[in-house]
């Protein structure tokens, strides 16, 4: 290998080898070495295992330097992995994850895990771990979130008054009568809509099967009880759609013990991708930060 | 049936994929010469569907990164364009090895086509260089890529102004060296000369740029790629595209 520090794997895994993942690990694994989770980064939407300007590949390779193995792996019909033909979205991950458990303990002995990566990796992550006690950590990169109470109030204030065109044309939008009676219409209608309607958990569009509220919650106790960690970054891209504070997602998630466990980022000048290199190298350090705490606890 | 694998020198490996012939005589080995930045994402299932079609067509076929890029060892911003000419170099070694052809065809990709082109004269067993929407020189690119830049830092609405003043300078997210730069720089049409005309053909999508280098035949695949506009949209593999892609590596 070309880093002293570790050694790369193609594994072809699953039925028929037909799963591909790269399983990194220390050179030199630390005395720690079978007590640290593995980390497993799941392919995000149709980006196969490098991620987004080699983003796996420079986390697995970093993690490694402190004595993690990770696996980063094309899910089913994304990358080097073929689709599994008749499965749904979610029946498909989870054929995945099987495989993956069984690769990684057939090379690895038992494992606990930590799962996770960008989007749609973070969304399949929080649907696995409440089923699997080898997941004591999940790492969750602009993962879906729900409005809380104030969100509506925060997203308003950030659109028409955090500079002075934008409070200029609010101005002059409350000068205009016709607000005041589009308003009334939608007064009108509200009415006959039920009270649960109104409170729609936010739709992600290119975003098949995103986790409910439920869902996040049973995966947050989960982790908690395993007493295992969770860290969830969010971007310019969920401050545009669905979060806009730090600390909304402990809200809305409601677990006990929360801040306890959890470490909640908000990074609203961070594109979804962590495009630039700055971006990206505060991402890495984050999370190298936070596996630290595998290692010292 | 595919294989993943590294190979090359201890210090410098790169990441292959290699993809046995299904059926026929595998006589015929075609090396896939990735693009770089933003079009190795984007193409990343498209040509991964060519190999697997080439395969099911008899041809063994080498998927590679270059070094600094996907799966490969080493960083982006600390390897130059000599050292990628001379991955494609090892990618062919390692092809030809693995696979005992005699015959090797080639496939530059974009940026890909650059440098697959400096390769043939050093190979006695090649036979074909297909370029899929060759970039037509080095200096043009690295605009293009920096104006791709810009539009991806222009979108970033909550920036300093150290941190937008960083992002300008990186190439797709990348710091690159000044001789990263340079050797980019003096890659120019003639680049393309270097490869016999009966040798080289062009596969372009839409709309169609004038190949550098007149009398090379050029076959239209009528897809769009926007490759300056969708910039972080993988693409969906396209049929006309993999069969005009197809057509100018099996034929005889």
């Amino acid at each position: 290998m070309s880093d002293h520090a570790l050694t790369e794997e193609p594994l072809h895994f699953g039925e028929g080898g037909r799963l591909l993942g790269i399983l990194t690990r220390p050179a030199a694994p630390p005395g720690n070495a079978r007590k640290l989770p593995v980390f497993v980064l799941l392919s995000s939407g149709l980006l196969h295992r490098v991620g987004p300007r080699r983003l796996y590949v420079h986390l697995a390779r970093e993690l490694a330097r402190m004595g993690f193995s990770t696996l980063r792996v094309d899910l089913a019909g994304v990358g080097d992995s073929p689709p599994r033909p008749g499965l749904t979205n979610n029946q498909s991950v989870t054929a995945d994850y099987g495989e993956i458990v069984s690769v990684l303990e057939s090379r690895l002995g038992r494992v606990s895990l930590v799962v996770g990566g960008l989007c749609s990796a973070a969304d399949n992550a929080i649907k696995l771990a409440p089923a699997d006690q080898r997941v004591i950590g999940m790492f969750l990169l602009d993962m879906v979130c729900f409005s809380d109470d104030r969100y509506s109030a925060r997203a308003f204030i950030a659109r028409h008054l955090t500079n002075r065109f934008a409070a200029r044309a609010f101005i002059a939008s409350y000068l205009n009568p016709a607000r005041y009676i589009r308003a009334l219409m939608r007064r009108i209608k509200a009415v006959s809509v039920p009270l649960r309607d109104r409170f729609k958990r936010v739709e992600l569009p290119l975003r098949p099967d995103i986790p409910s509220r439920e869902q996040v919650r049973a995966a947050f106790e989960a982790i908690r009880e395993r007493d295992g960690k969770v860290l969830s970054v969010f971007t310019q891209y969920a401050l545009h759609d669905y979060y806009n504070r730090r600390g909304q997602l402990a809200r809305v998630v409601g677990v006990d013990g929360y801040w306890r466990f959890c470490t909640e980022l908000f990074w609203p000048e961070a594109w979804h991708t962590f495009d630039l290199d700055a971006h990206q190298r505060r991402l890495i350090e984050a999370v190298k930060t936070w596996a630290a705490g595998y290692i010292h606890s | 049936m595919n294989e993943a694998f590294f190979f090359g020198p201890a210090d410098q490996q790169l990441f292959g994929n290699y993809h046995a012939p299904v059926a026929g005589d595998g006589q015929v080995l075609t090396v896939i010469c990735p693009p770089l930045f933003f079009d190795y994402m984007r193409t990343q299932l498209t040509l991964r569907r060519l190999a697997l079609s080439l395969a099911e067509r008899g041809q063994h076929v080498l998927r590679f990164d270059y070094r600094g890029t996907g799966d490969s060892f080493g960083e982006l911003g600390e390897v130059t364009v000599s050292e990628w000419i001379e991955d494609v170099a090892l990618a062919v070694r390692e092809g030809l090895d693995i696979s005992g052809s005699r015959k090797v065809r080639l496939v530059g990709v974009r940026a890909g086509a650059l440098l697959a082109c400096r390769l043939p004269v050093a190979v006695r067993e090649f036979q074909r260089l297909v370029l899929w929407d060759p970039v037509p020189d080095g200096a043009q690119y690295l605009q293009e890529t920096r104006r791709t830049q810009a539009t991806m830092v222009r979108r970033h609405l909550h920036l300093s102004r150290d941190e937008r003043r960083q992002g300008m300078l990186e190439y797709a997210g990348h710091p690159v060296s000044e001789r990263m730069l340079d050797e980019f720089r003096s890659l120019d049409a003639s680049a393309y000369s270097n490869v016999p005309s009966s040798k080289l053909q062009v596969v372009s999508t839409l709309p169609v740029q004038p190949f550098p280098v007149a009398g090379i035949s050029q076959h239209v695949a009528r897809v769009a790629c926007n490759w300056d506009t969708d910039i972080q949209d993988p693409m969906r593999p396209q049929s006309l595209l993999l069969e005009t892609l197809i057509v100018c590596l099996t034929m005889p």
